[in-house]
């Protein structure tokens, strides 16, 4: 049972950066963790390789305390940020390493070596040196040379930020698939959130001192725990209002404390919202949820419609975001590229109010769940 | 599900540090054995104990006696305060060495300095061609190649006042009309000096050299493209850029200077008349020749010291330098 | 400076370093005709610039003469077995300042490793002389010398191998570590490769060293054991100054610091530009 717990764990150096953090990743499960550059993703993954010892805490691995233990005698293994491959060996004797240091037989290192270069594609390349390969293929290099330890744990530190986007597509269509990966625990950080969704079984957002939120992908999209949730995941960004809550005519809308925006709440929402007597909320809607509405076309109940002039409008392929002011207030809107929009032109949009965030505004939390 | 900390990540900054915090070590935690360290460290450690430590402390201690060759090995020397030490102060000799090493570390390995820095500026920028510059930087550097003693000899041979081939070069050359007597009392310390600067100014040399290479040709080309002129080029980047390289030079040829006395060994054996003693050299006398044991002590002490001191200060100094130079 | 002076400034740079070329190639070449010449020819009052008759025969002279012979084996052995041991020993230290600069001494520790370099020999010689004259019998014979060079040749072995060490980047240890690699078989396998060539330039600054020393070698041995660098002037001591003999001996002794230079270059340039500019 290759379980990984983690304890209490506790570790900061200038300033705390794990406080008290406490997960459990259980065995076949592809955990991402996913935050801001710097947030201590990459210190989380070497406290529990053992290159980081922890100021305070346990880490379970297996159900055996391997807290005190030094990295070496840690069945873990892991792909540094910088791959990290040795520059005076092949690519063969990389991937190898970790078995020479078992000191296993020669045939033995040969065929698993093989096989696991067969696997990623690289066996053309094992006689070459690192600096001699791509970055592609030093981080399948890296990546088999943590298949091939077969550790209780693997320990994935943003393998493919630095890569270009199509081999990246490759790559995660082979983390999908490479069945090695699924018998153990994974830990895969990212600070993409994009990736993080199509990867992970379930997400950890990172923010300071620890974990925010863990969920599954859905979870953590749709229904952000605190504002850094919501403002971490999405492209892009959430449109957040700063605003006031009140009353009129027994309805309650948001009032934009920096513009004369006024938006409705609704029902589902108010009711919560009156029940724990908020009044200073940031209100979050995310720019999917904001359409445009051609002229003369018919309008669901749920939208709130609002007049805005374009300010910007940046078509991206596959589609655009525009933004758009209304009431002195600046919003984001997604829309498809075909058509295109001028600053300055007047146009529709429709809020679907459904789908708003409220999070108050001192402590982030989100207040209708 | 995991601890949720709604401050956390809000970007709501805890005014507070929770208390493992605050009762944590401040040094770095070691992730390997704590054994590592310690026996890598240890072992050189041991050896240089007992080879300086030693001594060390067995001249501090007949710094203290009035101990000579005789009474040191019968054992027999008395305890004599600070004698040693006042006798460094108030010996005229050695205070006349000390006037002769300041005018050796001047024109020595100050000026060793400089032209080293200047000879390499120059390797660099006038000399095009990479292969001249391997060639001409090994010729230069020979001189470091060979024993001092050895240079010593061979420039005692050189100067020989009454056939030595200086001489002769410089009476074809038209420079001087006669002979030149270069053991002099006058001349015998601009001897060894002549010497100290042909041997050691490729030390310098290679310093700054190695430092000049390993400065980006991003900064060379911004220049060029923005036009600034070659002296501009040279006082703003390249000296700047330098500092420390030439300051480290300096220290390196500063704490060899003093106390290399192989060329006053054997071209002028501090003579004639004392003319070209320095305070290295007189304490090896005085210990090893005159057998006078806590004296030659004193000196040695006294001379490590100051020059630690400096040493040190100028270290000092120069971080304070470069710690301004890094923020600015 | 304008740049239309440049070109003449640049011209009179490039005779000056021409000339000093000549001045560091002089005395060398100095004393290798010297080495070849007569010694009635040395003696003339008006120096000569190429021998009159190129006397082979000086090698003769000088080299059957086993004692010359076994100088410059001594001497190779010293400086050879002295190199090793300090770069050894400095490795470690070195390796552990940079690692572990908390735990091994810090900078304290690095500084006083280092200032043993600045002591002065005389403060050296004399209690090691009665050192040596007590446990090994007698200071002439290799072993003295050996160890008594490592105290100006470790702390420079020590301080440069520490910079090496330490711009081998870290992650390829962690990397070892993880793949199961004690500290031990992670430094051979990993550490160690990557600062062969600053290993290369610390041998060669230390070996040079040891193949130049004087005073020591002077004071310690002499008899049972000879050094080259007291070779030469035991040729001028005697009844006859023979020093075309003493210049071909100390031209032959000077060859190998000389040539290595030459051969490993490469490495110096590099090993002194990364030790000086980042120590």
């Amino acid at each position: 049972m290759a379980q990984l717990q983690i304890e209490g764990l506790c570790k900061g150096w200038d300033f705390p950066v794990i406080d008290q953090m406490n997960l459990t990743v259980e065995e076949g499960e592809f955990f991402v963790v996913v935050g801001p550059s710097g947030i201590g993703k990459t210190t989380l993954l070497r406290l529990i390789a053992g290159l980081e010892s922890p100021n305070e805490g346990r880490i379970i691995l297996g159900g055996n305390d391997i807290s005190r233990l030094p990295p070496y005698k840690r069945p873990v293994a892991m792909t540094f940020e910088s791959y990290a491959l040795y520059p005076h060996l092949s690519v063969f004797e990389n991937i190898a390493s970790p078995l020479r240091a078992r000191r296993l037989p020669k045939r033995e290192i040969e065929q698993r070596v093989m096989d696991v270069a067969r696997l990623l594609k690289i066996d053309q390349l094992i006689t070459r040196r690192p600096a001699e390969v791509s970055g592609g293929q030093k981080q399948r290099t890296a990546l088999g040379r943590t298949l091939v330890a077969d550790p209780e744990v693997f320990l994935l530190d943003e393998p493919i930020s630095h890569l270009d986007a199509k081999i990246r597509h490759e790559l995660r269509a082979q983390f999908h698939t490479l069945e090695a990966l699924r018998r153990v625990a994974n830990i895969y950080v990212t600070h993409d959130y994009a990736e993080a969704l199509s990867l992970g079984d379930r997400i950890g957002v990172m923010g300071q001192g620890g974990l925010v939120q863990v969920g599954t992908a859905h979870e953590v999209f749709e229904k952000p725990q605190t504002l850094f949730v919501a403002e971490h995941l999405g492209q892009p960004s959430i449109n957040i209002l700063d605003c006031e809550l009140s009353t009129e005519d027994g309805v309650l809308i948001a009032c934009h404390r920096e513009s004369s925006l006024t938006l409705p709440v609704a029902q589902a929402h108010a009711q919560q919202l009156k029940r724990g007597n908020a009044s200073h909320v940031s209100y979050g809607i995310r720019p999917q949820y904001i359409t445009v509405i051609a002229d003369g076309e018919a309008v669901c109940d749920s939208l709130h419609v609002v007049d805005c002039t374009v300010s910007l409008f940046e078509p991206l392929g596959t589609y655009a975001i525009l933004m758009a002011e209304t009431a002195g207030a600046t919003i984001t809107a997604l829309s498809s590229p075909e058509h295109r929009y001028e600053q300055g032109e007047s146009i529709r949009l429709g809020i679907d109010t459904a789908e708003a965030f409220f999070f108050d505004a001192v402590t982030g939390k989100n207040l209708v769940l | 599900m995991a601890a949720v900390d709604p401050k956390a990540g809000g970007g709501a900054q805890t005014s507070e540090f929770p208390e493992w915090f605050l009762k944590k070590k401040r040094e770095r935690l070691l992730i390997v054995s704590r054994w590592v360290p310690i026996s890598l460290i240890g072992l050189p450690v041991l050896v240089l104990l007992a080879i300086v430590i030693y001594p060390t402390i067995w001249m501090f201690f007949h710094a203290f006696h009035n101990t000579t060759l005789m009474s040191l090995t019968r054992d027999r020397y008395q305890f004599v305060w600070f004698d040693n030490f006042e006798n460094v102060f108030t010996n005229e000799r050695f205070l006349n060495s000390v006037v002769n090493l300041v005018q050796y570390l001047v024109f020595g390995a100050v000026l060793e300095v400089i032209l080293g820095t200047a000879i390499a500026l120059m390797l660099f920028s006038v000399v095009k061609w990479n292969w001249m510059r391997t060639v001409l930087l090994i010729c230069m550097v020979v001189p470091l190649m060979l024993p001092p003693a050895m240079t010593g000899l061979i420039w005692l041979l050189m100067l020989t006042p009454h056939n030595g081939i200086i001489n002769e070069i410089l009476i074809i050359t038209g420079l001087t009309t006669e002979k030149i007597e270069w053991f002099s009392t006058s001349l015998s310390l601009w001897s060894i000096t002549f010497a100290d600067i042909w041997q050691w100014t490729s030390l310098p040399l290679l310093i700054v050299y190695a430092g000049r290479a390993s400065l980006p040709q991003s900064i060379y080309e911004a220049a060029r493209v923005d036009g600034a002129s070659r002296w501009k080029v040279l006082s703003r980047i390249t000296l700047p850029m330098l500092k420390e390289v030439i300051a480290i030079a300096f220290i390196i040829r500063f704490m060899d200077a003093y106390k290399y006395v192989d060329k006053i060994y054997v071209m002028t054996s501090g003579g004639p008349a004392e003319s070209s003693e320095l305070p290295v050299y007189i304490a090896y006398q005085r210990g090893i020749r005159d057998f006078q044991v806590g004296e030659a002590a004193g000196y040695a002490i006294v001379i490590f010291a100051v020059a630690a001191v400096l040493v040190t200060l100028f270290l000092k100094y120069l971080k304070k330098v470069l710690k301004a130079q890094a923020i600015a | 400076m304008r740049d239309r002076h440049y070109k003449l400034v640049a011209t009179l740079m490039f005779v000056f370093l021409g000339l000093w070329t000549i001045i560091s190639l002089f005395p060398y070449y100095f004393q290798f005709i010297t080495g070849f010449k007569g010694i009635e020819e040395v003696n003339r009052i008006t120096p000569t610039f190429w021998p009159d008759e190129f006397l082979w025969s000086n090698l003769d002279l000088v080299f059957s003469d086993e004692t010359n012979v076994a100088a410059l084996l001594d001497t190779l052995l010293i400086a050879s077995a002295n190199t090793a041991l300090a770069v050894f020993l400095g490795s470690l230290a070195g390796y552990a300042l940079a690692r572990f600069p908390r735990q091994a001494g810090g900078e304290n520790m690095a500084f006083w490793i280092l200032s043993n370099r600045m002591f002065p020999p005389v403060a050296i010689l004399l209690p090691m002389f009665r050192a040596f004259d007590t446990v090994l019998g007698s200071t002439d014979n290799h072993l003295s010398l050996i160890i008594l060079y490592l105290v100006f040749n470790m702390p420079l072995a020590t301080w440069l191998m520490m910079v090496f060490f330490r711009d081998a980047p870290r992650e390829l240890e962690e990397a070892a570590y993880l793949d199961g690699y004690s500290p031990l078989r992670a430094f051979f396998k990993v550490t160690l490769p990557q600062v062969v060539p600053g290993m290369m330039s610390v041998a060669l600054l230390c070996w040079i060293f040891a193949w130049n020393e004087y005073l020591f070698a002077n004071m310690l041995v002499g008899s049972n054991v000879a050094v080259n660098t007291i070779q030469m002037p035991g040729f001028v001591q005697g009844a006859q100054k023979l020093w075309n003999l003493a210049a071909l001996f100390s031209f032959v002794a000077v060859l190998p610091p000389v040539i290595l230079f030459m051969v490993l270059r490469r490495y110096m340039v590099r090993g002194l530009s990364l030790g000086v500019v980042k120590g």
